[in-house]
């Protein structure tokens, strides 16, 4: 960019050689294009529409229009046939589905449970995950969180199982058509893209809220990656195995049965395991609409600021977290090692071998739960809250503010605040509306193609005509800011990663763990450290967005092709000069995808942030939810997704770009 | 010498076969743009031919192989054979039967049954081990398992990898997972065997290894053999007769004798420059006239298939030139004087010689 600006900005003055010269770049080609439409057309509309925000002239309201449909459907929701033998159909089968697994695991009682599923993890991925779950599942109960786990477990087998469903069908549709993965791809990349928040408010105004749209918002969320991967999978299978079943005279169903579906299990598997994690991040989310259990009782706890109780409520959903993420994945690496000798004479007597365990362990699960009870018993449980609550009065007393020399927390929020919030949002407020979709443009369309630009400007354009303009700058300005920060803080972490393997290794059971956490669980912590307010949102959102850059920028700095990095170092190259003319170049890739990761990532949380502060629209959509207005909250989840949109394709390198 | 061997019914018979790939790749071959150079053809149509007007035919029971750099469009070709890859325009048949012709079922019957594929990369199944791999394609007919495992053991047994039934392929060596590759082809009992570039991925030793294998199979049980490679000395030693590809078309097709010998082209005679020439080449071609009575009467007797290198060791363990007798017949006299003029290469000059005649 820097050296974009840089050949353009002589241009008026040059002799026409250099412009000439300046218009053999691809990038200063681009925005001299577009540099010129904007000096056509700028004008034109200040003149017309002055150079504020976003001018009202063109803006439609929908309030009119959506808080009628709203109001429609509240009305005829018990009497219309589309509710009465479509959707009422699908919210009774989730709520029945959701009661039997709840029922279920009540049934098995908290023994049952917890041997159970730890003899799952064990089978599945090892002793360590079956030691893991075992623990994990005490700790659940001993914080007297027994009910609202099971509550959670429950929606999110149903969840799950739909989610994978769902997935595996459009995954091997789009596998096997061409046509299909084409139309399908850019909707999966895209869904994959927005914010969790997004996906509430369309499903509370279809089914209102409760357990049912709690489950359907997450399916949404979930089912995508087991999509994507499915596809990707069926796509990636070696195409020299394929002609060689080919010419064996396979038929296409022997064709996928045999060959395809087998070789892309590493895919499937993972594809179960994120979709696992994305449910559980979602169902915890969900709480906001309805779904009971403990992302329930993180959100109460939230409202009013009690710390020791949503701490009580998080701790079990991370563990949840952490369980579910080491039962799935140690599956997926499983998979990939051939297991010797292993052959296939003995393979029957071994099955039936297996399924006579399965019998006797499920049949000793259930009479050992039945003989300890159904919940966890009240004498065992260790209430924290109060003591979590008199340590975080502590800090508040002690590291809030007034530590010499370095200030204190509450300082530091209200120092971020104040000098990095406040005049970043209204600088981007003061900038004319005009200014900003050129910018937006300018800027997609130099990393990625003028497809990318046109669907970002078209987004941000979405977002002024309906209306929520300054609370999206607002938005927009949290996330700038945190991703600043991200990324600085993320470059300085994996600059040492990549170039020292002990480094990594000490980093990478920790970002394992904060990987696999909900977004929701990262509120907790910085409502302690920060209070309330936009601060502790970006504080969430970096802490959340941090791993993944972290990992995508080590990764590809370490992936940097060791024959060049020998023949820089052969010349005498110094780290600092190997690291800027070799690595950095050749990781481009990669550092633009964890630019991408680092801006997804932290819209999400910002946008979570509303329920501890974070205002703008994340706020309205908790307002919309809280107060039955869905018309605000419909449009500014609506601009949520726009926003996503908007910079996430900013951010898209495409491989027409790299070329 | 081709007269003798029309005796044996082709087995496959490829006329006029081209592949083009690109849009609208039909309306190249019959048009003027068929005769256009690879270069202008991609500029005016964005085609690339791969196969340009190839004919010939596989006799019964020979190994007829395939040679040209990469890029030539041999591995095309054999994939055209039993349509993995379809053909533009130009017909097949396998023992007078329409391949182009056939519909689904007939072409799956023609894969399951009649010819079998070995591929340079090996296109195993890393999910199944040894057995089953060679087992698939029987499962793939719908064998039932008792047998196809039988029958599957028994080819592992064939190729030498008896005790290795239960591994993963991953878990055995490039030389070895070839190995699987042919039992797997084996297994069918196909008419015709089709390998591509079967062991270019393999180190030298293996690779020689594997060319014997491949030899004396052929010689065990006279199976019919489509052999592609890149390598001159592997086609020699496998082939019966060999076509070298250049550009898409067939540039020579004929003995490795012929090849060597009677280079048709400049391109030709590059490619076989470095080859080994007494050890192609045969006495048939090295004799000269009898120009006495007693030289047909004394001295070793050779056959005419003799290869100079043997002749050579004959004449020199004797002191005295060499007679070539085929059945009871003498053709002509080697000496050391027509066994090194064909070492050194004096003999190519011969054949331009009379080209010009």
């Amino acid at each position: 960019m820097s050296s974009a600006t840089t050949t353009v900005a002589p241009q008026a003055a040059a002799p026409p050689g250099a412009l000439r010269a300046a218009w053999q770049r691809p990038a200063a080609r681009k925005l001299l294009l577009l540099g010129a439409v904007t000096a056509v057309l700028a004008p034109f509309a200040a003149a017309r529409w002055g150079s504020g925000a976003w001018p009202s002239e063109l803006a439609v309201s929908l309030d009119g229009p959506l808080g009628r449909a709203n109001d429609w459907i509240i009305d005829n929701r018990d009497s219309h046939w589309l509710f009465l033998h479509f959707f009422g159909h699908i919210s009774n089968a989730i709520i029945t589905a959701v009661r039997t697994v709840y029922v279920v695991l009540l049934a098995l009682g908290w023994a049952g449970v917890t041997a159970g599923a730890s003899l799952l993890a064990w089978r599945l991925a090892g002793v360590r995950a079956g030691a893991t779950a075992l623990a994990s599942f005490a700790v659940c109960g001993l914080l007297g969180m027994w009910v609202p786990t099971m509550r959670t477990l429950a929606l999110m087998i149903v969840a799950v199982a739909a989610s994978v469903a769902v997935g595996a069908l459009l995954g091997l549709a789009a596998g096997l058509s061409d046509r299909m993965f084409r139309g399908l791809r850019p909707v999966l990349d895209t869904m994959q893209a927005l914010p969790a928040f997004a996906y509430l408010l369309p499903v509370v105004l279809v089914f209102g809220i409760g357990v049912a749209p709690a489950v359907l918002a997450t399916v949404v969320y979930a089912a995508p990656p087991m999509a994507r991967l499915t596809a990707l999978g069926l796509r990636g299978t070696d195409q020299g195995v394929l002609e060689a079943v080919d010419s064996l005279g396979a038929t296409g169903r022997q064709r996928l049965l045999t060959a395809r579906l087998p070789l892309a299990r590493r895919e499937l598997l993972l594809g179960v395991n994120q979709t696992i994690m994305m449910a559980l991040s979602m169902a915890v989310i969900a709480s906001v609409i309805g779904a009971d259990g403990l992302g329930d009782r993180v959100y109460q706890s939230l409202s009013t600021v009690d710390v020791g109780a949503a701490l009580t409520a998080g701790i079990p959903i991370v563990l949840l977290a952490i369980v579910l993420d080491r039962t799935t994945a140690g599956r997926g690496s499983w998979a990939g090692v051939p297991r010797g000798g292993t052959g296939g004479h003995d393979q029957p007597r071994r099955r039936t071998r297996t399924a006579t365990t399965w019998a006797a362990a499920i049949a000793a699960t259930v009479a050992l739960g039945r003989l300890a009870g159904t919940t966890w018993p009240e004498t065992w449980t260790v209430a924290i809250a109060t003591p979590v609550n008199e340590a975080k009065d502590w800090m508040v007393q002690h590291l809030y503010s007034g530590i010499p020399g370095i200030g204190g927390t509450a300082d530091w929020a209200a120092q971020y605040t104040g000098w990095v919030l406040d005049p970043l949002r209204d600088g981007l407020q003061a900038l004319p509306w005009w200014g900003a979709l050129a910018l937006v443009a300018a800027l997609a369309w130099l990393i990625g193609t003028w497809r990318t630009a046109l669907t970002a400007v078209l987004s941000l354009a979405a977002i002024g005509v309906l209306g929520r303009w300054e609370p999206a700058m607002d938005t927009l300005s949290q996330v700038l800011a945190a991703v600043a920060v991200t990324l600085v803080l993320g470059f300085a972490v994996a600059v040492p990663a990549a170039r020292s393997p002990r480094v990594d290794r000490l980093l990478r059971p920790v970002l394992d763990v904060f990987q696999t956490m909900p977004q929701f669980v990262y509120l907790i912590p910085v409502v302690a450290l920060f209070g309330i307010g936009r601060a502790p949102a970006a504080a969430a959102a970096i802490v959340y967005a941090l791993p993944a850059v972290v990992r995508i920028v080590s990764q590809g700095l370490r992936q940097a092709d060791p024959a060049a990095l020998e023949s820089a170092r052969s010349l005498g190259a110094t780290g600092g000069q190997q690291l800027r003319q070799v690595q950095f170049p050749l990781a481009r890739a990669e550092l633009l995808l964890a630019v991408n990761q680092a801006v997804v990532l932290v819209l999400s949380v910002v946008i979570i942030g509303a329920l501890v502060g974070g205002g703008a629209l994340g706020y309205e959509v908790v307002f919309g939810l809280a107060q039955g207005d869905l018309a605000t909250g419909l449009m500014a989840g609506t601009a949520i997704a726009c926003l996503g949109l908007m910079l996430d394709r900013v951010t898209q390198p495409t491989k027409e770009a790299n070329r | 010498m081709p007269a003798a061997d029309t005796v044996a019914a082709p087995v496959f018979s490829v006329r006029n076969l081209w592949k083009v790939f690109g849009p609208k790749a039909a309306r190249v071959p019959d048009s003027e743009l068929a005769g256009l150079s690879p270069e202008e053809l991609r500029e005016r149509t964005g085609c690339t031919v791969a196969v340009r007007d190839v004919s010939f035919d596989v006799r019964k029971g020979e190994c007829f192989v395939v040679m040209g750099l990469s890029g030539s469009g041999k591995s095309t070709l054999v994939r055209c054979l039993t349509r993995l890859i379809e053909p533009t325009s130009g017909t097949i048949a396998i023992d007078g039967e329409d391949v182009c012709g056939m519909d689904k079922g007939a072409l799956r019957d023609l894969r399951r049954h009649r010819a079998a594929m070995v591929f340079q990369h090996f296109g195993l199944l890393p999910h199944r081990s040894v057995l089953d791999n060679v087992a698939y394609g029987l499962e793939i007919q719908g064998v039932a398992k008792a047998e196809r495992r039988a029958r599957a053991a028994e080819m592992v047994q064939k190729v030498g990898l008896a005790g290795m039934e239960a591994r993963r392929p991953a878990q055995l060596s490039g030389g070895q997972q070839q190995r699987v590759g042919l039992a797997r082809a084996l297994a069918a009992d196909p008419e015709v065997l089709l390998f591509d570039e079967p062991f270019s991925a393999l180190d030298p030793l293996i690779r020689r290894d594997m060319q014997e294998e491949v030899v004396r199979l052929h010689r065990d049980e006279g199976r019919t053999m489509v052999f592609i490679t890149h390598d001159l000395s592997e086609a020699l030693r496998v082939g019966d007769r060999i076509a070298l590809m250049r550009g898409g078309r067939v540039v020579q097709c004929g003995t490795p004798e012929e090849i060597v010998g009677s280079p048709a082209d400049d391109y030709v005679r590059d490619f076989v420059r470095d080859v080994p020439r007494e050890q192609v080449l045969t006495v048939r071609r090295a004799m000269r006239p009898v120009r006495s009575s007693g030289e047909a009467e004394n001295g070793p007797a050779l056959n005419p298939a003799t290869t100079v290198a043997d002749a050579i060791e004959a004449v020199a363990r004797t002191g005295s030139p060499a007679r070539v007798v085929d059945s009871g017949r003498c053709l002509g006299i080697v000496d050391f004087k027509s066994l090194l003029s064909i070492v050194a290469g004096l003999d190519r000059v011969q054949p331009l010689g009379k080209a010009a005649a």
